[in-house]
């Protein structure tokens, strides 16, 4: 036992040596291809930087102009909410909440039966990022498929259009967010077969016996059992779907009207349609914020552990 | 019988459905890829073949360019993997004092979009003579998975459970051999879902090197795919589709090859624990 | 695992092995300016030529392919190396800013938007033409007007101009023909715009008139449509002596007003489904258009090269079924009738090598032969007077109206926040267009906009 202890103090005395060893690839690598690059944007934030014109090669620090800009800019305000309705909708509501309702849904059902099923949702997952704001223009076009099927139907169901619906114009929105929930969701949805498949189903039975209903067994049982992982891939879909920016960019242009310039297009028009990069950069750092709040609020709120 | 016969059939058919739905978008794209007369519609070609196909495959700087971008994202996303577990494994077995700070850090930062790093990045290459640099570009795109993958290979890892190892400790391994013969083996599918990844993201990462890289024959395949819709996207329905089918290909045999590793699922720790 | 390992090091090899291959590769392609030394000794110098590649036909390419196995012929020292940018219009810009920045990356000879050399200018990267155009007796040949587009903000030339443009009403005759319209048609004002296309409305099937109105379709907005308004009313959108942005001007609404007749008011234009896409541009010019479902389309002279030979729209007599008008004033008043002119240049990147070689091959390509071939190739309007006249130019479709159009020529800003206020235009026209804002409304907006971006004081 005693040498079993000193073991044991050894261990922890160069835990922080033995830490810094395993790590030292990844800060090598991070430090100067990753914190260098971040910490000169954060900088550029701060100057009135631009692609061309006099400000390309003599930038001066305004200090936090960029950022009283910011407040009285009204697409800026515009475009915070509608990063945060395209992440509430398609990554929490749509990614999450589907991962779990078709993993749940494939919990003790045939293997192959699993196989396709999943096959066919991350087909989605693997497909790039253009090929589906490209697929899903066409998809969604006045000759689409969607429009063939509809007016198809159309023609029995009085309550579908008639006619062909220019759905990335007139619901621009509602089209970036389907496309997006389509592309992730099988991320969530493997991780949530993995959780659930690994619930025994003695438990479930138990709840049953005991005279629970089905919805109750579900809520009081099954989903505190996998909430951690409920909240891990809730953090990390979120990041991920705040950076969005192709497919939308592919989609609508962030058009019509600026309906769909969230906080990434917004950035990029800036950064290089008006050729801005110290403003754009400024965006950008909303952006992070609004990141940095979502992760405090899971952490704290929803006890990710670290 | 724990679950009714009747909700296994609705689950059933829901799920037919959700799989139709899901490949529906795709369907199009298969079937444009061999008509001769591609239109925006699903429609059934009146002429098959594969002359969409041999144009793209025919294209020696199209070819080039497939060949580059397996080779970019391939050994990026296999470093990253690398990285990452050295990374992961002392974020979740080792106590250091600096821990929660490095990966509050790294967590924060992961929501910046490559847009804005990518102007002040193009300034560093130049500074340190990076520019046109595929090696410098593959390590800018392993910089830029890194924090993400780090975070989930952490969680795989925090599943893996420390008791495994400490009685492989207890039977006389050193600590690497038991991460080689008792973590990695468990760690596979948490690998494989990393490097699956990592992988799509820089294979379909069109912006990064468009900007850090000058001459056309060097653009990988996501630089070439974006071109060929700028120029011909929506005068030649069938070759773009052809094009887009190719291009998805790799990422999709790379699933197919990581299935069996990953049969085994993968899970973000604490899911028994709660 | 093993495996693993195994292959992860074979591919790691491998693409160091590629990435040195392509580095070396990069080096010799003259990317690396040190491969092609200087002066004095009779040493090959390579000049590196970038210009846009947007698709097939490459047209600008084989232009410079031919001219470069000319040049070579013509003499040793020096070799053009083509080496363009395949991307869309906004990413070649970004790219461009980002490769005038360092030696190792400015090409030798650029071509470059008109309207971004004045930016270009102001930042640094280009070299100052007014010494060696003075030297140049070939100067004198080039079309006034379009010199004032290559001039930076300090007036002096920084570009040689090699193509221009002008914007103009297309017509299709047919429609025109059923509609009971003249079709040698030629607006002089706002008023015959109107009238023409409530003839078409009530006596055709087609769409009378069209424009660009999307500000998903950028730039095309703000000059093929909102400036030719603007423009034609008498007003400038910026004060180029005092330096003031206009914001007041009463033209503002009455162009906005245009829109909203068009589009609202009357019922002339297209539905929104057709109007705010992103493929406006190529399904209206290429389908709609040539195949009479628009009667009138306020857009682009280089839209000529779809209806002839090798088009995509092609007609074996285009001037028989369209027609190319004038863009009309306000109410015919001034010059009468009114045109925004762009187009492309060769200019030298400061932070390039050989500057007096580039001069050289320049002024070499902007002779009347080789400058009549370029715009005969690429559909686009020459810029010297004397390639103008030229039979074999002046006879081709189209031409002789979009070349007299130049001479009512005004050219865009040149102001750096230029790109910036261009986007407040499209903005405002998609709002009134759709309906969202009355064209007073989108006035204000306007006016908000430019005055919290550049300060009251820059306005008038």
């Amino acid at each position: 036992m005693a040498s079993y202890a000193a073991d044991k103090k050894h261990k922890r005395l160069s835990d922080n040596t033995k830490t810094s060893i395993f790590l030292s690839p990844a800060f090598v690598v991070l430090a100067i291809f990753f914190l260098v690059p971040m910490v000169l944007t954060i900088v550029i934030a701060f100057t009135n930087l631009a692609l061309t014109g006099s400000q390309a090669q003599q930038l001066q620090f305004v200090g936090f102009d960029n950022f009283v800009r910011m407040f009285n800019d009204n697409q800026l305000y515009s475009s915070i909410i509608l990063t945060l309705i395209f992440v509430f909708f398609s990554a929490i509501l749509g990614q999450c909440l589907m991962g779990f309702i078709i993993a749940f849904m494939m919990k003790g059902k045939n293997s192959t039966f699993r196989r396709i099923i999943g096959i066919a949702v991350i087909a989605a997952w693997v497909t790039p990022e253009v090929v589906v704001g490209f697929a899903w223009t066409i998809f969604l076009g006045d000759s689409g498929t969607v429009n063939n099927v509809l007016t198809f139907l159309g023609q029995y169901l009085p309550f579908l259009p008639q006619e062909p619906v220019a759905w990335l114009f007139q619901y621009p929105m509602v089209s970036v967010v389907v496309a997006n929930i389509w592309r992730g969701t099988a991320f969530s949805m493997m991780a949530f077969q993995t959780a659930l498949d690994d619930i025994p189903t003695e438990v479930e039975e138990a709840a049953i016996m005991d005279g629970a209903s089905r919805w109750k067994s579900v809520w009081n049982i099954t989903i505190p059992m996998v909430k951690g992982t409920i909240v891990t891939n809730l953090l990390l879909v979120t990041l991920q779907t705040l950076g969005v920016f192709t497919l939308i960019y592919t989609m609508t242009g962030g058009g019509p009207s600026g309906s769909t310039m969230t906080l990434p297009v917004y950035m990029y028009q800036q950064a290089f349609v008006s050729f801005q990069l110290g403003y754009g950069t400024a965006i950008s750092l909303v952006l992070l914020l609004i990141g940095a709040i979502f992760s405090l609020f899971y952490i704290k709120f929803l006890k990710v552990k670290i | 019988m724990n679950v009714s016969k009747t909700e296994k059939t609705i689950h059933h058919i829901v799920l037919v459905i959700v799989a139709l739905l899901f490949v529906l978008p795709l369907i199009w794209m298969l079937v444009a890829s061999v008509d001769t007369n591609a239109i925006q519609s699903l429609k059934i070609p009146d002429e098959l073949t594969m002359e969409n196909y041999l144009s793209i495959i025919q294209d020696p700087a199209i070819v080039r360019s497939f060949g580059i971008g397996l080779l970019l994202s391939g050994g990026q996303s296999i470093i990253v993997v690398i990285i990452a577990v050295l990374a992961a494994y002392p974020l979740s077995r080792y106590r250091a004092s600096y821990k929660k700070p490095f990966l509050y850090t790294i967590l924060f930062l992961t929501s910046l979009p490559i847009t804005a790093v990518i102007v002040p990045v193009f300034q560093l290459f130049l500074l340190l003579r990076f520019e046109d640099n595929l090696i410098a570009v593959m390590f800018f795109l392993i910089g830029s998975a890194l924090p993400y993958a780090i975070w989930m290979m952490k969680n795989f890892m925090d599943s893996v459970p420390i008791e495994l190892e400490e009685s492989a400790w207890v039977d006389g391994a050193s600590v690497a051999t038991g991460l080689r013969k008792v973590v990695a083996p468990l760690m596979v599918p948490g690998m494989f879902t990393v490097l699956i990844f990592t992988y799509t993201g820089s294979w379909g990462n069109f912006f990064v090197p468009f900007i850090l890289l000058s001459s056309q024959d060097k653009m990988p395949a996501s630089v070439t795919i974006f071109q060929f819709f700028g120029n011909y996207g929506l005068i030649q329905y069938g070759r773009l589709a052809a094009f887009s089918v190719l291009y998805t290909m790799p990422v999709v045999i790379l699933y197919y090859i990581a299935q069996r590793y990953m049969s085994a699922g993968f899970s973000f720790g604490g899911a028994t624990k709660g | 695992m093993k495996n693993i390992g195994k292959g992860s090091l074979i591919i790691f090899a491998s693409t160091l092995l590629l990435a040195a291959c392509g580095n070396g590769n990069g080096e010799s392609t003259g990317e690396d300016t040190q491969n092609g030394a200087t002066s004095g000794n009779g040493e090959e110098v390579t000049l590196d030529v970038t210009w846009r590649f947007a698709g097939d036909p490459d047209n600008i390419g084989d232009y410079v392919r031919e001219f470069s196995d000319w040049y070579s012929d013509e003499q040793d020292e020096v070799v053009i190396n083509p080496d363009p940018i395949t991307a869309s219009e906004g990413d070649y810009f970004s790219n461009v800013s980002l490769s005038l920045q360092s030696a190792d990356t400015a090409p030798e000879i650029l071509s470059q938007d008109t309207f971004m050399i004045s930016a270009d200018a102001n930042a640094g990267y280009l070299v100052n033409l007014d010494d060696l155009v003075a030297d140049w007796d070939e100067w004198d040949n080039f079309i006034e007007n379009i010199k004032d587009g290559v001039l930076g903000e300090d007036g002096s030339v920084y570009g040689i101009p090699t193509t221009t443009d002008s914007r103009g009403i297309w017509y299709n005759k047919s429609v025109f023909e059923e509609a009971g319209l003249p079709t040698d048609w030629q607006p002089e004002s706002w008023n015959d715009i109107y009238e023409a296309a409530e003839m078409v409305r009530d006596n055709t099937e087609a769409i009378p008139f069209s424009m660009n109105l999307a500000s998903v379709n950028g730039e095309a907005v703000t000059m093929q449509t909102f400036q030719m308004l603007w423009y034609g009313t008498g007003e400038t959108m910026y004060d180029e002596e005092a330096q003031l942005w206009n914001v007041n001007g009463e033209g503002i609404i009455e162009s906005f007003s245009f829109i909203d007749e068009i589009m609202n008011q009357r019922n002339l234009g297209p539905s929104l489904s057709v109007a705010i896409n992103q493929n406006y541009g190529s399904v209206i010019m290429q389908d709609m258009f040539p195949s009479g479902a628009v009667a009138m389309v306020l857009d682009g002279s280089w839209n000529m090269s779809h209806f002839v030979e090798g088009g995509t729209a092609e007609f074996d007599n285009p001037e028989d079924e369209i027609g190319f008008a004038m863009m009309p004033t306000q109410d015919g008043s001034g010059d009468g009738f009114i045109t925004m002119a762009g187009g492309w240049s060769w200019v030298i990147p400061e932070n390039s090598q050989h500057h007096e070689e580039s001069w050289e091959a320049i002024k070499a390509m902007s002779t009347e032969e080789w400058q009549t071939r370029r715009a005969m190739k690429e559909g686009t309007l020459t810029v010297r007077q004397d390639s103008a006249e030229s039979e074999e130019y002046a006879d081709r479709p189209f031409v002789e109206t979009a070349t007299e159009a130049l001479n009512y020529a005004h050219f865009r800003p040149k102001h750096d926040l230029y790109p910036n206020i261009s986007i407040f235009i499209q903005n405002a026209v998609e709002a009134v267009a759709t309906g969202n804002m009355t064209p007073e409304e989108a006035a204000e907006d306007y006016r908000n906009n430019v005055v919290d971006l550049v300060g009251e004081e820059n306005t008038y």
